[in-house]
């Protein structure tokens, strides 16, 4: 959680499910994080990456155009940290989860603004 | 042909032999005269006996006819003027029947255009030459092979010895000279153009070939060249080659009744013939090693090899068929050298020889088509479940786990803003619980997706889903497994295999540690699961392994399981994979 001391973490949520998206929009704005925009495939995620440069980049796995570890590799070396998630859990997910340069995962169900946080402090 | 009329020609040839001897010795006393009779006879023996075996061929009734001829010749050196007009015109007719009945081997037509044409222009020289020399010869000047006699043309108009001799000399250089040269180049082309069965047949026409050669150099030698030893040892070579002509042409016509000879040997042969064998067999008899059969499978109403795999039969070219029917439903197609086309009741008789044998390799060539198709349906079936599973797997993924995942995150949405003001904690206990609730219910939606195909296996390949399912293992496994991809229906296959192994260890094993090898061998995936429980596992066909049996089966591998009691399991597993 964000305390008004802190500046809000800049997120863009990548996701073709619009569903997800809305529900994980209201969940980490309601924790603090500041929402910057909204991806539904690969090719808009590294755009709106480079364009709008958020702190986190929140990436699904399946998406129609590419999967999410190919545009994790894109985005590795940028201003941005990414964190997968998915509908699987992370051992269905095999090793790219690792060796994509990802700081980490964490399951669709499971997501929240303290699992993000934790992650990002782990990879700090 | 009747006893009878053999007799008759017999006795008549050898009435004609008689005199055309006699009239040569009496006029010339040639050393000749037995050998000139001798070729006669030959045509009219051979002729007489293939007449007989094959009546419906015309080659007999030629050869007759040109031994006939051939005898009649010598009759032009007789002193009486009607019989030396008449033959001195036509004797040279059994030359120009020579070459026709050459020709015409093996059916006693000539059918090429340009053979016909040379045996036509054969004709005319030897008709013309002599009838325009007889109506110059008034009997001064000497003939050609008449040494100094001195004969009595009938139809003489005006004697002139130098016309004479050029007209004689023409005819030499035309019919030996010219069209004996184009003689055996015609025969040079067709057995150049011959397959290779044919050539076979045609083998007669080389002697032909060589005699018509060595008769031409004769007569240009004793007609320009002064040369009389020369042209004694070359008549000699010439009448080897021209008396053994006959006999060649004969054995090969014969050759074909010899073959029919051995159909019925080929009855006991194939008896319990398989298609392979019976094929071999057809082959040896009707002389084409190239032979194929197929059989008619009146289910698919196509023609297919010994093997059962479908043929397509050939419409033109070198090759031909000869379909063979049972009661008018077809049976098989003999695929042949198209020279067997010439003898159909050969290739007929062969087919009816070998029917029973034949009716069976069609039940065997069905029963091996219909086992080509259960296999091939087999592994489609295979395919087409896993295709099945993984459009399970896709809409569970892209509907229900969405939308569940979208609903946890809605629910801690509600537990947030309950917290941030005055709830009822009884609510707050509510949401928690539905919130276990939903994880509890996708963990296990999660786990029948699994089940149902592993998406990580179609992304990423046999060893990172094994590699997986190790994750999820109550006791660690040693795996050793192949990096590389294969075919999908092979990889799930494998993986499937290894699953329900583990899942045995698991269940009834008592193991400690259990070890997963994957590799390739020989052109197949080896896969073994091995633990070192208590052995003593039950049977594959009493285990929940059956199924998957089947479907390694179904790729055309082998599933089996050695389990010694107290010294643990190995599941085996080879599928072929190349």
């Amino acid at each position: 959680m964000c305390d008004d001391f802190h500046m809000a973490v800049t997120v863009v949520i990548v996701d073709d499910h619009q569903s997800f998206r809305t529900s994980a929009r209201t969940l980490l704005e309601l924790e603090g994080f500041d929402v910057v925009g909204e991806a539904s495939d690969g090719a808009r995620a590294v755009e709106l990456a480079q364009e709008l440069e958020p702190e986190l980049v929140l990436l699904d796995i399946a998406l129609p155009d590419m999967n999410g570890f190919e545009v994790a590799e894109r985005l590795a070396g940028g201003p941005s940290k990414v964190i997968l998630t998915s509908s699987r859990a992370q051992r269905d997910l095999g090793r790219r989860v690792r060796s994509s340069g990802a700081l980490g995962f964490v399951p669709k169900d499971r997501l929240s603004g303290q699992e993000l946080t934790a992650l990002l402090e782990e990879g700090r | 042909m009747s006893r009878w009329l053999a007799v008759v020609l017999g006795a008549a040839g050898v009435a004609l032999g008689i005199a055309a001897y006699y009239a040569q010795i009496n006029a010339l006393n040639s050393p000749h005269a037995v050998a000139q009779v001798a070729v006669g006879w030959a045509y009219l023996v051979a002729g007489i006996i293939a007449w007989d075996r094959r009546p419906a061929n015309r080659m007999g009734r030629l050869m007759v006819v040109t031994g006939f001829a051939l005898l009649a010749r010598q009759l032009r050196y007789s002193d009486n003027a009607f019989l030396f007009t008449v033959c001195f015109i036509l004797g040279d007719l059994g030359y120009a029947l020579v070459g026709h009945s050459a020709l015409a081997y093996p059916t006693g037509r000539v059918k090429d255009r340009a053979e016909r044409a040379l045996v036509v222009a054969g004709y005319t020289a030897v008709l013309v030459f002599p009838l325009l020399a007889a109506l110059f010869y008034g009997g001064t000047s000497p003939l050609l092979y008449f040494g100094r006699l001195s004969r009595n043309s009938l139809i003489n108009v005006t004697d002139d010895g130098h016309v004479v001799e050029l007209l004689q000399k023409a005819e030499v250089v035309v019919f030996f000279g010219v069209l004996a040269t184009l003689f055996i180049v015609l025969i040079a082309r067709r057995l150049w153009l011959a397959t290779p069965r044919m050539r076979q047949i045609l083998a007669p026409l080389l002697v032909a070939a060589v005699a018509a050669g060595l008769r031409a150099i004769f007569e240009c030698v004793f007609t320009f060249v002064d040369a009389p030893f020369a042209a004694d040892y070359l008549f000699w070579w010439q009448f080897v080659a021209l008396f053994a002509l006959p006999l060649a042409l004969l054995a090969g016509l014969l050759q074909a009744r010899l073959a029919r000879a051995g159909v019925g040997d080929l009855v006991v042969e194939v008896e319990h013939a398989g298609p392979q064998e019976l094929r071999d067999a057809l082959a040896r008899t009707l002389g084409d090693p190239t032979l194929e059969v197929a059989f008619w499978l009146p289910e698919r109403e196509t023609y297919a090899d010994a093997r059962g795999r479908p043929v397509e039969l050939p419409g033109d070219g070198g090759r031909a068929v000869t379909y063979l029917d049972n009661d008018g439903e077809p049976l098989a197609a003999i695929v042949h050298d198209s020279s067997l086309l010439e003898e159909p009741k050969l290739v007929r008789a062969a087919g009816a020889a070998a029917r029973l044998a034949l009716e069976n390799a069609q039940l065997q060539a069905e029963t091996r088509a219909q086992l080509v198709q259960v296999k091939e349906s087999r592994v489609r079936i295979v395919a087409a479940a896993d295709e099945e599973r993984k459009r399970i797997e896709r809409d569970l993924h892209d509907g229900a786990q969405q939308r569940l995942a979208a609903l946890a995150l809605q629910l801690r949405t509600a537990q947030r803003r309950l917290g941030s003001g005055e709830a009822d904690p009884a609510v707050e206990e509510l949401l928690e619980a539905a919130v276990l609730e939903l994880q509890a219910a996708n963990e296990e939606l999660r786990e029948l997706v699994r089940g149902v195909y592993p998406a990580i296996l179609t992304e990423e390949g046999l060893a990172a889903a094994l590699e997986s399912l190790a994750l999820r293992n109550p006791f660690p496994i040693e795996l050793d497994v192949l990096e590389c991809r294969l075919p999908a229906r092979i990889e799930a296959t494998a993986y499937f295999v290894t699953c329900e192994g583990l899942a045995n260890v698991v269940k009834h094993a008592h193991a400690t540690k259990a070890s997963v090898h994957i590799g390739r061998q020989n052109g197949e995936l080896a896969v073994e699961i091995a633990d070192d429980g208590v052995g003593g596992a039950v049977p594959l066909e009493n285990s929940g392994l059956s199924g998957l049996s089947d479907r390694v089966e179904a790729l055309g591998g082998r599933l089996h399981v050695v389990s010694p009691i107290g010294a643990g399991t190995r599941l085996l597993a080879e599928i072929p994979c190349e």
